[in-house]
């Protein structure tokens, strides 16, 4: 075993006798753009709902719940699908995002979450995740469409007016402050502030 | 306002008591008036017009009027609470198109079965009713007049119902809409107990360890016992709630145990459940040796549709579907064997786990369980089997007439226990749990009722789905409903009802308070009065009798159902309506009116206007001159009284809050057939069910069988009927009350969002349900308080506007008779 | 000004008697008889488009004390179960302050058996049982139901002359 490790790093160690120094830049240009948007392209189609709920934990979970809700149907059709809010979209901290859900691939796989039960169990868990996240980043994916400066507070209710006009505007609070559970079902809220 | 807190202790006091502290305390400002002598308002006890809950309120008047309502502190049933219906009592007598005047279709001063409605007076009303009565009779007997009355009558009205029927008309032909209602409950408790009614009460929900609702919303349909499981559940941390349904509804909220099953499959995990139970040694062998039996029930028994439907020409037991055979443990043993968790899992769609985890609780003999249902158990082609089978369950184990371990059938309407069942409205029943088949109960209701012998026919007359159809057919051509609105609440009104009502053949007279889809289709209308416009009697499902008087005057010239019953009698003589035979050999009864010899037979005319309390109204008595509603209620009495359905006198009922039948030497009953608590279980026996002549309760050998109709590549969906919270039954009071109908204005159509999107529909989408028997036009609701599972949609049924009675198959169990509303077969498509 | 509007109360009573009076007066048509539907049994009348809900936040006045008021905003997707109270989380005692909205009543904190308790009693926690959202729907039919005030100042007034 060892001695075949020893063999292949002497392979790769070896300067290349047979291709010119051009073919490998650019050969290897080429293949890091071939690489990278692969990656790329790849990492989109994780990004797509269709995957999200191509497992069936969150199919059956959390997709269901979102379905009667206001960021799935609403007056004007303008969805809010599972990446719109649950990764960030700017690329860094997309990347952490992405190798955040390394644990949920391992999740997925150990079958952590896989009855309604044992994802009730772990709903609190989850859910302070997000909260947490959303809290840090000032809920940055709610405010990617709903902008605070164009929020017009004589076509909100006059309690939401009324809020938005004041904690909101002052940054005493932020969005998941007050609106936990607005697309999923909330976990038992004992000791949760503002509960 | 300054209150120490012993003056607001003692306000409190006072408004539980007498309710608008805050009017009636003083004040100093001028601009309110404080003199506790002009802001003083009556209050007095009366037990809420809606379901069967049988919630106590205090209704205040003023100048004749209701003005307020408030949940009756001093209740055990409901301690002050009220729901949101109940809250809203007061409104409910006042909706602007109350009936004022009798009306009766006619054209040129003639009455025209399709003539307009014109106000008439009360004598040309009962000179056509009784010109029509009599020329039928004549024509073609007493099986062509009939009656279909209510567990909304007050238990004499009922009565009085009972007694001009089967002992002035001698027809059989009366029935409660309470058939639609819990007529498989009483079939259930027939068989398995031999006596009719819950063994527990209310207060097994505060014993409990465990709940389980068997088709049962309980957090819409019966909000305030919804309060006690609450309260229950959230006070005690290992008390678990399983709620089974075939769709999600509020009660899921709640629960620790959330079912979703393949509609018609809960017989299997009825079965599943007792298997577990065996299989895992947790009979309680000691209550099985002592006090059950055994018995193997007929099967393939039809569903009691049209005798020439298809599905009935198949079945082979239609004629013996009650019959059953004696049966061991072992033979039991052997027939639920085959509902194991694997095959019970597969055919509801639940998971076994859960499965497992729901016959535990009714395993552990540490686990005091509360079993609740209504109509998902009820209104089920094998209803009376689905009784029988949670018996079973409670039977093997041991676990009832012990406060928490209650198998607690609810009921929908506020006396159906109370005047349906216990009166015996039925048309098979007399009071008393007696029936019209057996010679002895016949001579024994003749006997109290001091009529000859010969009058009650022997032949149970036409049940609630069967009178439809009779007056489809012109077998029943004269028909009069009270106290219910049955063209939207009947099953299959488009083949059924309607003909039957529009017949030329037939005089259809409806009694109610306001007009409704039943009186657009009736031919003679009577306007009533009703709920405290006169003095009642409720009994609701824990056995609880209630009384009410009379606080104020019912609009322009209504009357009571009970005064239109009486005065209708005094239109027939005994030569008219009784055999010729029995009048022969019972000479003096001859020319008497049926006024005469059912009301004033020394019996109902036995206690003077002088005993009514003056400080109350009542028409009736007044105008009959005597205590009718005593009279009444003291003859019914002797039916029950040493017979295990005791009744207090008369009186007791107008002081206490109500009392738990049976009451004897003063103490009500809250469990029955143990010993201790009930005092007719004999001493040394543990337990008693006295209802079977050999003291013991009967564990039925029930299989699966298929519902009566599936959805199929056309009518590809089920369709579940029901209530919704802020609406009572067919929404004729509730939909008038403009708070209640603006939370809930009209029927929707509750479905899955994916069933939606399959159908190319989305919330709102004006849509056609369609059955093989009718359609109604509704709208799409995917975001509503029910969540159907794909394949599933549930429309309410108190909407006159949607009458998704057209779309319903009259399917029903053939043992009760009841419709099964909560399955069929249908297509939703858009307009 | 109070003696016009208890004069308008009067004569909306009085002109709501003298409907009744004239209906009943009159025949009807069939189609015409029951308030709640106004088309011929057999006849499919098209639903009225779904009504949205009032979402004011301005106070009904109640027809009597004791009568639950009626939520004047939308509740839509308000979690009330097992794990959580959405209600509370405005209306509980200790988040007024924050949210500026009613207190849930005093009797809302007592038990069954009318003890104080420290947090909303658990007979009450199912809100949506007594309270209600109003939706934006026309009536059907009118309700004559008379305020206890009315009556209680028609009487003063006559005790005055």
């Amino acid at each position: 075993m060892l001695d075949k490790l020893k063999k292949i790093w002497q392979v790769l160690n070896r300067p290349s006798v047979h291709y010119s120094l051009g073919f490998l830049t650019l050969g290897g240009f080429v293949a890091g753009v071939i690489f990278w948007g692969g990656f790329n392209t790849a990492l989109e189609a994780t990004n797509q709902e269709a995957f999200c709920i191509g497992c069936h934990e969150m199919e059956n979970n959390v997709y269901q719940e979102l379905q009667s809700t206001i960021h799935f149907t609403n007056r004007s059709g303008v969805r809010a699908t599972c990446p719109d809010c649950h990764v960030p979209h700017n690329w860094t901290d997309k990347i952490a995002r992405k190798m955040q859900a390394s644990k949920e691939v391992w999740g997925k796989v150990f079958g952590t979450i896989n009855t309604r039960e044992k994802f009730e169990s772990k709903r609190r868990e989850l859910a302070e995740h997000e909260w947490a996240r959303l809290k840090a980043n000032d809920s940055l994916e709610c405010r990617n469409c709903h902008n605070f400066t164009y929020m017009d507070f004589t076509r909100q209710s006059p309690r939401a007016a009324q809020m938005h006009s004041t904690s909101l505007a002052s940054g005493e609070k932020t969005c998941i402050d007050c609106h936990k559970g607005i697309a999923h079902h909330l976990p038992d809220m004992a000791g949760v502030e503002g509960f | 306002m300054n209150m120490n807190r012993r003056d607001f202790i003692k306000a409190n006091a006072v408004i539980a008591a007498a309710g608008a502290a805050g009017l009636a305390l003083p004040a100093s400002a001028s601009n309110l008036i404080t003199s506790s002598e002009q802001t003083k308002l009556e209050w007095n006890k009366a037990p809420c017009r809606f379901c069967g809950t049988g919630c106590s309120v205090i209704v205040a008047t003023r100048d004749g009027k209701v003005v307020a309502t408030h949940g009756d502190a001093n209740s055990e049933v409901n301690r002050g609470l009220n729901c949101i219906k109940g809250y809203f009592l007061s409104k409910i007598m006042y909706g602007s198109d109350r009936l004022t005047t009798p009306m009766l279709r006619m054209t040129d001063g003639k009455y025209d079965k399709h003539g307009e409605f014109t106000p008439i007076s009360w004598d040309s009303a009962f000179d056509i009713m009784a010109q029509k009565w009599k020329e039928t009779l004549k024509a073609k007997g007493p099986t062509a007049v009939g009656m279909f009355g209510s567990g909304q009558w007050t238990v004499w009205e009922g009565y009085a119902a009972v007694k001009l029927m089967k002992a002035g008309f001698g027809s059989n032909n009366i029935d409660p809409n309470a058939r639609h209602c819990m007529a498989s409950a009483v079939v259930g408790f027939m068989r398995t107990f031999g006596i009719d009614e819950p063994m527990g009460c209310y207060d097994d929900m505060e014993a409990a360890d465990a709940f389980v609702l068997w088709g049962s919303n309980m957090a819409e349909m019966h909000p305030i016992l919804w309060t006690r499981v609450t309260d229950r559940r959230l006070s005690a941390s290992h008390v678990k709630v399983a709620v089974l349904s075939t769709f999600e509804h509020r009660s899921f909220d709640l629960a620790d145990l959330p079912i979703v099953f393949t509609p018609q499959t809960d017989l299997a995990i009825l079965n599943f459940i007792a298997n577990y139970i065996i299989q895992n040694d947790k009979v309680n062998w000691d209550f099985v040796k002592k006090h059950v039996n055994f018995r193997q029930g007929t099967t393939d028994i039809g569903y009691g549709l049209r005798p020439t439907h298809p599905l009935e020409q198949k079945a082979k037991n239609v004629k013996t579907a009650g019959d059953s055979t004696p049966i061991d443990f072992d033979t039991f043993k052997a027939f639920v064997a085959e509902y194991t968790v694997e095959k019970v899992s597969k055919m509801s769609g639940v998971p076994e786990a859960k499965l497992i985890e729901l016959a535990k609780l009714y395993a552990d003999p540490n686990t005091k369980v509360t079993s609740f249902w209504t109509m998902g158990f009820n209104q089920h082609t094998r209803g009376v089997w689905c009784n029988n089978l949670i018996y079973n369950i409670h039977l093997l184990t041991g676990k009832i007439s012990t406060p928490g371990n209650s198998p607690f059938s609810l009921t929908g309407q506020p006396s159906a226990c109370g005047t349906a069942r216990e009166v015996g409205t039925f048309s098979h029943r007399l009071p008393a749990d007696m029936v019209v088949t057996n010679p002895e109960h016949r001579k024994h209701a003749e006997e109290i009722w001091k009529i000859p012998s010969g009058i009650i026919p022997p032949k149970p007359g036409y049940h609630a789905v069967e009178q439809n159809r009779r007056l489809k057919d012109g077998d029943l051509n004269c028909y009069w409903v009270q106290v219910n609105n049955n063209m939207q609440a009947g099953p299959n009104i488009n083949e059924e009802g309607l003909p039957g009502y529009r017949n030329p053949a037939n005089f259809i007279v409806v009694s109610d308070a306001y007009p409704t889809v039943t009186t657009q289709a009736a031919d003679l209308i009577l306007p009533t009065a009703m709920w405290v416009e006169k003095e009642g009697a409720y009994g609701n499902a824990e056995r609880r009798t209630q009384f009410w008087h009379q606080m104020v005057q019912a609009p322009g010239e209504s009357h009571s159902d009970l005064w239109q019953l009486m005065e209708f009698s005094k239109r027939f003589t005994t030569d008219e309506v009784w055999p010729k035979e029995v009048l022969a050999a019972n000479p003096q009864f001859k020319g008497k009116t049926l006024f005469e010899v059912l009301y004033k037979n020394g019996n109902v005319d036995k206690f003077p206007l002088a005993d009514t309390d003056p400080k109350y109204l009542n028409n009736e008595a007044k105008h009959f001159g005597f205590y009718v509603q005593k009279g009444l209620f003291e003859e019914y009495a002797t039916f029950g009284r040493g017979h295990g359905h005791d009744l207090a006198p008369f009186d007791a009922y107008h002081e206490a809050h109500g009392l738990r039948w049976p009451v004897v030497n003063g103490k009500e009953t809250q469990w029955r057939f143990r010993e201790g608590a009930d005092p007719y279980v004999k001493p040394g026996k543990g337990f008693e069910f006295y209802g079977h002549p050999d003291g013991r309760a009967v564990i039925f050998a029930l299989p699966y069988e298929p519902p009566a109709e599936s959805p199929d590549e056309e009518f590809d969906i089920w369709l579940s009927t029901g209530r919704v919270l802020e609406h009572w039954h067919s929404g004729s009071m509730t939909q008038r009350v403009p708070e209640l109908y603006r939370a809930f204005p009209d029927a929707v159509c509750f479905m899955h969002p994916e069933d939606a999107k399959k159908r190319g529909l989305r919330r709102g989408d004006e849509v056609r349900v369609v059955s093989r028997r009718g359609e109604i036009k509704t709208r799409v609701e995917t975001r509503g308080r029910n969540k159907p599972p794909v394949g599933l949609v549930f429309v309410p049924w108190f909407d006159a506007s949607q009458l998704i009675n057209k779309v319903t198959l009259d399917a029903t169990d053939p043992l009760s008779k009841q419709t099964d509303f909560k399955k069929c077969a249908v297509k939703i498509v858009k307009v | 000004m109070k003696t016009f509007k208890l004069v308008s109360a009067f004569s909306a009573l009085a002109f709501s008697a003298l409907m009744i009076t004239s209906v009943t007066a009159a025949s009807i048509p069939e189609d015409k008889i029951d308030t709640l539907r106004q088309v011929p049994i057999d006849v499919e009348p098209t639903p009225p488009a779904m009504q949205a809900v009032l979402n004011k936040d301005i106070k009904e006045v109640r027809n009597y004390p004791m009568q639950p008021p009626v939520i004047p905003h939308k509740i839509d997707g308000y979690q009330l179960d097992l794990k959580v109270n959405k209600c509370m989380a405005c209306h509980a005692r200790q988040r007024t302050g924050d949210s500026q909205a009613p207190m849930v009543s005093v009797t809302h904190y007592m038990d069954r058996d009318n003890n104080f308790l420290a947090e909303l009693s658990p007979r009450r926690y199912f809100c949506t049982q007594c309270h209600v959202p109003q939706l934006d729907a026309k009536l059907l039919v009118e309700n004559d139901f008379v305020d206890m005030d009315h009556l209680i100042k028609a009487n003063t007034v006559q005790k005055k002359h």
